[in-house]
Formats: C-alpha cells, structure tokens, sequence
C-alpha cells in the first residue's frame, strides 16, 4: 500500500470530535460471522469513522449514508472501488467508469444480463446444477465451496456469455488467483496479474478467433462486443477486454461467496430447509434474505470528487469512502428482527447488489443461480449438515468475503 | 391508489415486479415498464403495491393515495 506521510497528516488534520478514528485491516481472514459483527460494532458505535489505515479512509457504517452514498456518483467515483488502494492498476468497465459516460458501456451489457435474457437459459441452469448435484450426491460427503459454489456459477457464466461450460476448468483457478491478491494482500500481487493475464488472454484469443466474421455469433457476447460501437465507433480490444475480464471477477467469486453462506445456513437450520424443499415458491425470497443477513460485500469504496460535507464528514477530493454495505444491511433502524433470517421477509431493499448506477449487473443472474442450487440440491440432497467441529474461516472483507471451505455430509440410501 | 417510479432512481433492481407480479412488468433491460410513469393500483392489487415500494432499495416507487 503507498503511504505518504504527508497526505496522512492533511486527512488526519481534518477529523474532528464527532468522527472517530479506528486502526482497522480488513483484509485478514477471520473465524465465519467475524466481519459481520465487526460491521454491526461499528454502525452502532458511530455513522461514520476515519480509517488510519494505510493513506486513511472515511467508513460509512448505516443505510442511508450508505445508500446515499450509491445514489451520488457525482460526488462519490468509481475510479477506485478499493479505499486501500486509491489509484488501481486495473480498469473494470463500466465498473469504474462514472455516469454520463457509464450508460454508455453499460448498455452493451445489459440485455445480457437482464431478467429476458436469464429466463431464456434457466432450463440450461437447472441441467447445469442438476448434474454437479448428481456428481456429488452419492459420496454423502464434499468441500461445498470447491466442488459446487465456484464451478456452478462458472459453468452458468459461461454458457450465458455462449462459451463452454467446460472452460470452467482454467476460470476456476484463475479467478481463486486472484482474489488472493485484490483483498489487500501485498505478497499475492504477483499471482493476481498473473491470474488477471490469464483471463484477459483466454478473451484475447476469443476476439481473435471471432475477429473475421461478417456478423455476430448468437448468443455470444465476446462475438457481439467486437461489432458494438459506441459514439459511432468500434469499442477496441483493450476495452472490449476490460468488460470481459471485469465480467468474469465479478460474477463468479461472488456468487460462490453467497452460495457458501447460504447453504451453511440451511445445514444448520433444518427447519429453513425443510420449508423450503415443501414451498419452492419460498426459495427467491430466502435467496435475498440471504443476500441482506450473509452480505458478502463488507464495505464498497469510493473515491470524492469534491470538497463536500457528507453527514458531519469533512470530505476533500481524492478522500477514500467506504460504505459499510454489511453495516447497512443488518441495521436496526431499517428492519425488523435485523439479525435474524426470516426466510419470508417482506421489504426487504437490502444493498447487496449495491445502488445507483452501478447496481450490480449480474444481480438477475446471481439470483437465478442461487435460487436453482437451492431447488436442486434440496431436490437431490434434502438433509445435510456441516461436517466438521472445527470453526469455518472466512476471507477477509477487503476481498467480497467468502468461507475458504464448506464441508457437508449427508445420508446416502443404501451405503 | 396510484402508483409512480422515479425515472432517475429506477436502476433496473427488478425487486418490485418480482413481488407485484400482476401489476409491474419489465422491459428487455430489465427495467420496470412503469418508469417514469404513473400506474393505476386497483383495489385488489394494493398489498403488492406496498410490498413494491417497500422492497426497492433506492425508494424510487411512490405510493399516492395510501
């Protein structure tokens, strides 16, 4: 992490009596609910707190600064998304870039990820999840994290953007790569590009494949991105990249981070899983449930674009924010029985899949692969628990948290 | 009752139609059809309402008349 003693003492200069100062790294792995708690502390404690760590940045702990937060792009940019790491040597698009430009890109892919779009390949999920489950069902035993959360949304990711499901075989050890380094953790820099030029290479060799023919592939989105445009003209190879790769690390690791927190939710609380496996009809509401009280997205960063008071906060341009999305989802002050799964919860708006502009792409998907896993295991597997006595560790908030293993066990008829 | 979604906070969540099934419908970008606009809520479809506002998270559906 840069560390420049000057700018610390600018910042530090700035925070008065009514922000607190906190010394916390969130990139550290921790036992399963740690950060959950450490996000419920802080919302309590205070609205808002500046983090010594590193450059220093200022933490927003409730929903409506939070949220707020989301809905001021003007003030609050996407240029950097990580506040420990200001100026990235990565670009996502259109993560990072701002409105008005965004639309721009983002409608390129939003058919693509839209409602339509996911119920034309839902038959496909099903097969997809229905023959991992298959695969595993008659062991009675696996790693859930390894052997289905990261290679079901993989395999649904890729046949939605028309490349094969079995590709899943390099992203998978690509994208652990990675976020092995984009938590924070200095000494994986290293093997994150490595993993970062390992995707961008597979795309490469898509558009160069794809490059000579007169008109798009159906449903393929590498094949439709090389003949978009946007201001009239051809996007380019380095941007087309970006989306891909941006695609690829958003989706997939994410969607095994909730997968994890779910379904040890559901081995532990057979009475949610038995409801669920009578009323189907239940499973979406249990999956945003479940994306409100197991938030995978500990905090979202932000870089100020101007000098503004924001809820009591002095903020300059070039300041980091975090927005507690954690802290948001579990708050008091917006639900009821906050800290409690209620698996058919009304209003539930949690921020899981972020706000404003940038509202999570893939929103309509990750949902749709959490809801089949759910029917499909149920559908193979009715009864399981979590199969060790030793405490489950998770990643660390500066990454989307995610248990680093799951281990279930289950009766298997007739063994 | 009636029923408006602010055009400018609508980000395409999709949460008030999947919970007002009958009254909202969605567009091929998965936005709401009813942005921007105002919608007539009959009688029978009011719960679903509430729950379609309740449920957005950036309170861009308003309910007028309740």
């Amino acid at each position: 992490m840069t560390h420049v003693a000057g700018e610390d003492q600018d910042v530090a200069a700035r925070v008065d009596g009514k922000c607190p100062v906190i010394h916390l790294d969130v990139s550290t792995p921790l036992t399963v609910g740690s950060y959950w708690q450490k996000a419920d502390e802080l919302r309590e404690g205070s609205p808002a707190f500046f983090n010594s760590i590193g450059q220093g940045y200022w933490i927003f702990t409730r929903y409506e600064q939070v949220r707020d937060m989301y809905q001021h792009p003007e003030i609050f940019s996407s240029e950097s998304i990580t506040p420990w790491e200001p100026d990235p040597a990565y670009r996502f698009v259109p993560t990072q870039i701002d409105p008005p430009e965004h639309s721009k890109y983002r409608q390129l892919l939003s058919r693509w990820f839209a409602p339509n779009a996911i119920n034309q390949i839902t038959p496909a999920v099903h097969e997809l999840g229905r023959n991992l489950v298959a695969g595993i069902a008659p062991r009675g035993e696996c790693d859930f994290v390894s052997d289905f959360a990261m290679r079901f949304p993989t395999e649904v990711f890729l046949t939605l953007v028309g490349v094969p499901a079995s590709d899943a075989d390099l992203f998978v050890p690509w994208v652990e790569e990675f976020f092995r380094g984009f938590g924070g953790d200095q000494a994986q820099q290293a093997a994150m590009m490595q993993a970062l030029g390992g995707i961008r290479g597979y795309w490469a060799a898509a558009l160069d494949e794809r490059r000579a023919e007169p008109a798009p592939r159906d449903g393929d989105l590498a094949s439709h991105l090389l003949h978009s445009t946007v201001d009239g003209a051809p996007l380019g190879d380095d941007l087309i990249l970006d989306m891909l790769v941006v695609l690829v690390l958003a989706g997939l690791d994410t969607t095994r981070g909730q997968l994890g927190y779910l379904f040890r939710h559901l081995a532990d609380n057979p009475d949610d899983r038995h409801r669920l496996a009578a009323e189907p009809a239940l499973i979406p509401s249990a999956v945003e449930e479940a994306l409100r009280l197991y938030t995978i997205i500990f905090g979202d960063g932000r870089k100020v674009t101007r000098e503004t008071d924001f809820h009591g906060c002095p903020l300059r341009k070039g300041d980091m924010v975090y927005g507690l999305v954690a802290g948001a989802n579990r708050d008091p002050r917006v639900y009821d029985r906050a800290h409690e799964f209620v698996l058919d919860r009304k209003a539930n708006n949690h921020l899981g899949f972020a706000g404003g502009p940038h509202r999570c792409l893939g929103a309509h998907l990750a949902r749709r692969v959490m809801q089949v896993a759910v029917e499909e295991w149920l559908a193979a597997i009715p009864d399981f628990r979590v199969a060790t006595g030793e405490p489950l560790l998770e990643r660390g908030g500066g990454n989307m948290m995610a248990l680093f293993s799951l281990p279930l066990a289950w009766e298997v008829e007739g063994a | 009752m009636k029923l408006t979604v602010d055009g400018n906070r609508c980000t395409g969540h999709g949460r008030c139609y999947t919970v007002a099934t009958d009254l909202l419908g969605f567009d091929d970008e998965g936005y709401v059809t009813a942005r921007g606009q105002v919608t007539d809520v009959p009688d029978n479809q009011i719960p679903f309402a509430r729950e379609a506002a309740g449920t957005c998270p950036e309170g861009a559906i308003t309910l007028i008349g309740d």
